[in-house]
């Protein structure tokens, strides 16, 4: 079977020839159908960016990414034509990431006239719809952002994202810089997603929301890949030194409720 | 640790002013007592008034246009809700150290790490410059800094996020305070260096007896590193328990938190969520202000004020009035 979204020999460096810095280092990573998967690791270690590249928003120096067995990069454009639709991200910074002068559901709706070539209140009304999965009522829907919580808005930022109606989403690290019990919210309406046959890609270093949500994860530290495997094996047998300290720096005792 | 009582919080208020005439009352009853040596932590959702009740015993209120509108925070018998600026050039920074939110943007961008630690050192008399350039070489080593003598010279962009926010600390306890109010002193940074900034702040908690109040909405880090705990919700404090007794928590805010942690969920499994939103700064229903989120609420808890502390023990208050029925509840749902 052909993965879904597949990375080869990805490797990205930033910097000219004086001054390199190698972000990320022929890294393969393959999400297949119905999959989730994350990619943990500390700031640095090169994991938005692989996640960009991914996404088709970071050109990658030398490596390919394939969608479905097509490659996606044709000449500077990625994603041509319907692909893009395909594959959408969501952002780390709920409160950056949203037009600050328009209400919610125009936020939406301008995603849906875009992707869904439907106008006006047709575009509108998928939009309340949309919002209205995601736990967000009519009325917080004709709020401007900066009278939503962080939980709200980066749900907002997911229904943008799913009015293209994607088979994969890229998170980067979406719950970072939001409160618990809205984490809490996001990770069920995602958990939700995933039942209905979307794939993730969970980019995190909250390790809880990893084991959580994901079937495969990758270990990332400074551009490589230490270690990859099955979740509930990673975290209950991790092999590397390094994974073992991401897991035992995790406040509570994550490994121990297993 | 004694049971000494270093702070003394009872029923603070903290107002906002939004124009000459308007006022909004932003955190309405806050209690709480922290004695020396003791971690407390502080755990609440954004908006919940827990950064402007500790603005409150750092000082820094009148910056936000706010200020204390009743109550008394008695800080070793100085009441600081009434503090003059000469009472508190005495006590902000020397006596009570503050670490502040955003590591990133801590420290001064335009002085050296040397310049900064000098300017916090030469409050102490006792210091000539020499001195203090010893004393802040020193510092550096209590935060482990490696090779204090490089980052003595450098710029705090030249520092990672780990880094500068050892900084902040160093500065927080140069003058060795008695108490140190650190507000999320983690947030942004990896889960590395948050176990290593920890295990910092817990080696100065023993080392030098100092009290430390961390605020923070992780409850799970919380629970791991303070003593004791204290949840707010909607401008009030609602309970404090000693983090060994989290689980026996009478307050089912606390208990909803709780039992939001995604580690004690099973893969994809049901995630056990707070439902709604916190009600708006300012715009507070009547009764109890978790009624509306509450999963045990009654007829009791829709009418009259936001319920005050109801002592259970020595160390643990809440301000359920269903206390003594929750637990069952909770067992049996």
């Amino acid at each position: 079977m052909t993965p879904r979204l597949e990375g080869k020999n990805i490797s990205v460096t930033f910097g000219d020839i004086f001054r390199k810095v190698e972000a990320v280092k022929n890294v393969d990573v393959s999400l297949e159908p119905g999959q989730t998967i994350g990619i943990v690791g500390e700031s640095g270690s090169g994991k938005s960016t692989l996640a960009r590249v991914l996404a088709g928003i970071q050109v990658p120096t030398s490596g390919q990414v394939t969608y479905e067995g097509a490659n996606i990069w044709q000449g500077k454009t990625s994603y041509p034509g319907q692909m893009r639709r395909k594959v959408q991200m969501v952002f780390q910074d709920p409160y950056g990431s949203l037009n600050p002068r328009m209400r919610a559901v125009h936020a939406v709706a301008e995603a849906v006239t875009f992707h869904q070539k439907v106008v006006g209140n047709d575009a509108k009304k998928i939009a309340f719809d949309l919002l209205d999965r995601m736990g967000i009522t009519q009325k917080d829907a004709l709020k401007l952002p900066r009278a939503l919580s962080g939980g709200q808005r980066q749900r907002v930022s997911v229904a943008r994202a799913l009015s293209a109606n994607p088979e994969v989403l890229i998170a980067d690290e979406p719950t970072s810089a939001i409160d618990q019990s809205a984490q809490s919210q996001l990770l069920s309406l995602f958990s939700e997603l995933i039942a209905d046959g979307l794939s993730i890609i969970l980019v995190s270093h909250d390790l809880g929301v990893i084991r959580y949500l994901t079937d495969r994860v990758y270990v990332m530290e400074s551009g490589n890949f230490v270690e990859a495997g099955d979740t509930a094996q990673i975290f209950s047998n991790p092999q590397m030194e390094y994974t073992q300290k991401l897991i035992s720096s995790i406040p509570g005792h994550i490994t121990k409720s297993r | 640790m004694t049971n000494e009582l270093l702070v003394d919080i009872d029923s603070v208020q903290v107002s906002v002013k939004l124009s000459r005439t308007r006022r909004l009352q932003i955190v309405d009853y806050a209690s709480m007592q922290i004695r020396r040596g003791e971690m407390m932590g502080l755990i609440g959702e954004s908006g919940s008034g827990k950064t402007m009740l500790c603005r409150g015993f750092i000082g820094t209120l009148e910056r936000r246009d706010a200020y204390i509108s009743g109550g008394k925070i008695l800080f070793d018998g100085i009441d600081l809700a009434k503090a003059k600026s000469e009472t508190w050039r005495a006590i902000r920074g020397k006596r009570i150290g503050y670490v502040p939110q955003s590591a990133l943007a801590g420290p001064n961008p335009v002085l050296t790490i040397e310049a900064q630690l000098l300017e916090t050192l030469k409050n102490d008399p006792k210091l000539d410059r020499q001195a203090a350039r010893k004393r802040a070489m020193e510092l550096l080593d209590i935060v482990q800094i490696r090779r204090p003598d490089i980052v003595m010279k450098q710029y705090p962009n030249q520092l990672s996020g780990g880094m500068k926010q050892r900084v902040m600390i160093a500065c927080a306890i140069a003058l060795q305070p008695e108490l140190i109010v650190a507000d999320e002193p983690t947030t942004g940074l990896d889960v590395t260096v948050q176990a290593e900034i920890m295990k910092l702040l817990k080696d100065i908690r023993s080392e030098f007896n100092t009290s430390i109040v961390l605020v923070s909405h992780d409850l799970p880090l919380i629970n791991d590193v303070c003593d004791r705990i204290t949840v707010m919700h909607a401008g009030a404090t609602i309970e404090t328990l000693p983090s060994s007794e989290i689980e026996n928590s009478k307050h089912p805010y606390t208990i909803a938190l709780y039992k939001s942690r995604i580690d004690l969920a099973p893969p994809r499994g049901e995630l056990i969520t707070i439902k709604g939103q916190p009600p708006a700064v300012g715009g507070w229903q009547e009764g109890c202000r978790f009624n509306q989120r509450c999963d045990f609420v009654t007829d009791a808890c829709l009418v009259g004020p936001h319920p005050k502390y109801i002592q259970l023990s020595q160390d643990h208050q809440t301000a359920c009035i269903n206390h003594a029925s929750i637990s069952d509840k909770v067992g049996s749902r």
